[in-house]
């Protein structure tokens, strides 16, 4: 039997930090996705947001969201590759955000939706969490995954790990 | 079939692995249904070779209040952790945080003894479980439901210590879980 | 090792449908997750059935952000739970149903809603019967089809 859910690939950020993971070649033989990051970015503020190339492209994007920072909830729209919130360098230190996306039939001939629920900590009132609905407004299977810093550069330890679900009765 | 290619855009000290696709990914380690109240459930002696934990709960208080699901890792009691929430509860949204807490909690996940057969649940997820080099952040889902009053809720929390998790205790806010109350920890392969 | 995360069942709409229902269900898991990828003749709710129950046995509590607030809503004594929504865009959720085949307890469920032009979501639902779930039906507001090809897959996991 095949098995249902297989890690696909797995990194670890090194030292001196990366300007983007990038998984690429992704098998077309699974039918959803599961990308899991534990990461931290060296933009010098608490709120520090992870983006997402699909394929290379950084159009077609649509997503909403909720937000909370500690004291309030909030929700936005936007059309950039925002995906979700991150742990900026401002927060306690050797702490990672928790993040994790979940693209159902990324293999599909229709528009490519996904599901991110995401948290980053801070020892303090303030730190950020989100749940976003995200659309790339695109007929083409998903071959590749970016993961980039809203700036600055993603931190050393950080990791990205892709998994397969694959639906085989 | 298997990723040949991995990359990172960047600077010095990458790491990428080439592994098979075919591998088995997601192992139970350990689940305890209850027979009986019980003040508490831990984990203990949890293995050391999986990437990422999760933990799925299932639970009822003892109480005639609904209880947050709280928990300490690897026996620290001292303030070492910090939580956030996000909460919905058919009013209103909100969101709050708490720094030099002494405990991680899932909010309102244990529903009181006056609602009969009512469970609340939680999806515990913990990544890098393991890793020496970070503290440990975990982001939770979860709620309750009685048909009265309910929450959902996105919470966080954060252990500031690098040490590897080895255990993991769990108790109610008050009182002792319900009969048929569960908890089961899951290994997610590295 | 017996596999902890397996596919139970799968299917893709084609035609006017507005229900689909997943049936004998095996007890052999102790969560299912469902997932599910698609659209609408209009912006509805998936709305979730328990073994076939239509009374008012339902109940629910939504936290949303609509992109301009956030905020929730409840529902007693209804007859369905709101687990996912579909958007005449693409849309996807995905949830669980805690302790699904444990014949003692009320069933809850958690789910995750995602419209990235409507709203993003998270739902707990309670289903008060302490029967084990042997099917599942998910279905569309009234007047409402689901778009061909929108695809649902019932997933198990089991517990050590």
């Amino acid at each position: 039997m095949a098995f249902t859910y297989s890690k696909l690939a797995s990194t670890t950020v090194g030292a001196g930090g990366t300007s983007a993971i990038t998984f690429s070649n992704i098998p077309q033989n699974y039918t959803d996705l599961v990308l899991k990051i534990s990461g931290r970015i060296s933009i010098a503020q608490i709120y520090g947001a992870f983006w997402l190339n699909i394929n290379g492209t950084t159009t077609n994007r649509t997503y909403r969201y909720l937000e909370g920072n500690g004291a309030s909830a909030s929700s936005g729209s936007g059309t950039n590759t925002n995906i979700s919130t991150g742990e900026g360098n401002s927060n306690t230190a050797n702490t990672f955000a928790n993040v994790e996306l979940y693209f159902p039939n990324y293999t599909s001939s229709n528009y490519k939706s996904w599901s991110t629920d995401s948290v980053g900590e801070n020892n303090a009132t303030t730190s950020y969490m989100d749940m976003y609905a995200s659309l790339w407004s695109n007929v083409a299977a998903i071959s590749q995954l970016s993961i980039l810093p809203e700036s600055g550069t993603i931190l050393q330890y950080s990791t990205a790990t892709l998994y397969g679900i694959r639906v085989e009765l | 079939m298997s990723i040949t290619r991995l990359t990172t855009n960047g600077l010095t000290g990458t790491k990428y692995d080439t592994v098979s696709a075919d591998n088995y990914y997601m192992e139970p380690i350990a689940t305890t249904l209850l027979a009986s109240s019980q003040a508490t459930i831990s984990f203990t002696n949890i293995p050391q070779n999986y990437k990422h934990l999760q933990v799925r709960a299932f639970g009822k208080s003892t109480t005639t209040s609904d209880q947050d699901l709280r928990w300490q890792y690897n026996g620290d009691t001292s303030a070492s952790y910090s939580i956030h929430y996000l909460l919905g509860n058919g009013s209103g949204a909100f969101a709050a945080g708490a720094a030099n807490n002494t405990l991680i909690r899932a909010n309102s996940t244990l529903v009181r003894s006056t609602y009969t057969s009512v469970y609340g649940a939680v999806v515990i997820d913990i990544l890098d479980y393991a890793n020496p080099y970070k503290n440990k952040t975990s982001r939770h889902l979860g709620g309750s439901e009685n048909n009265t009053s309910g929450q959902i809720i996105l919470d966080s929390g954060c252990w500031y210590n690098t040490a590897p998790i080895t255990s993991i205790l769990f108790y109610p806010s008050s009182g002792n879980f319900d009969t048929y109350s569960r908890i089961s920890l899951y290994g997610l392969k590295a | 090792m017996a596999i902890t995360y397996e596919p139970i069942a799968t299917t893709t709409t084609s035609g006017s449908a507005s229900t689909l229902t997943f049936s004998s269900i095996a007890g052999t898991y102790t969560d299912i997750v469902i997932i599910g990828q698609g659209s609408a003749s209009s912006g509805t709710g998936i709305n979730l059935r328990l073994n076939g129950d239509t009374a008012s046995n339902y109940s629910n509590t939504i936290l949303y952000g609509d992109g301009s607030s956030a905020a929730s809503l409840r529902q007693s004594s209804v007859t369905s739970i709101n687990f996912g929504y579909f958007s005449t865009g693409v849309s996807d959720f995905n949830g669980s149903v805690m302790n699904y085949s444990n014949a003692t307890t009320y069933k809850t469920t958690l789910s995750r809603r995602n419209s990235s032009a409507v709203a993003t979501s998270a739902v707990v639902g309670l289903y008060r019967s302490t029967s084990a779930i042997t099917s599942i039906t998910l279905f569309t507001d009234a007047g409402v089809t689901f778009t061909n090809g929108s695809t649902f897959t019932l997933y198990g996991i089991k517990a050590a």
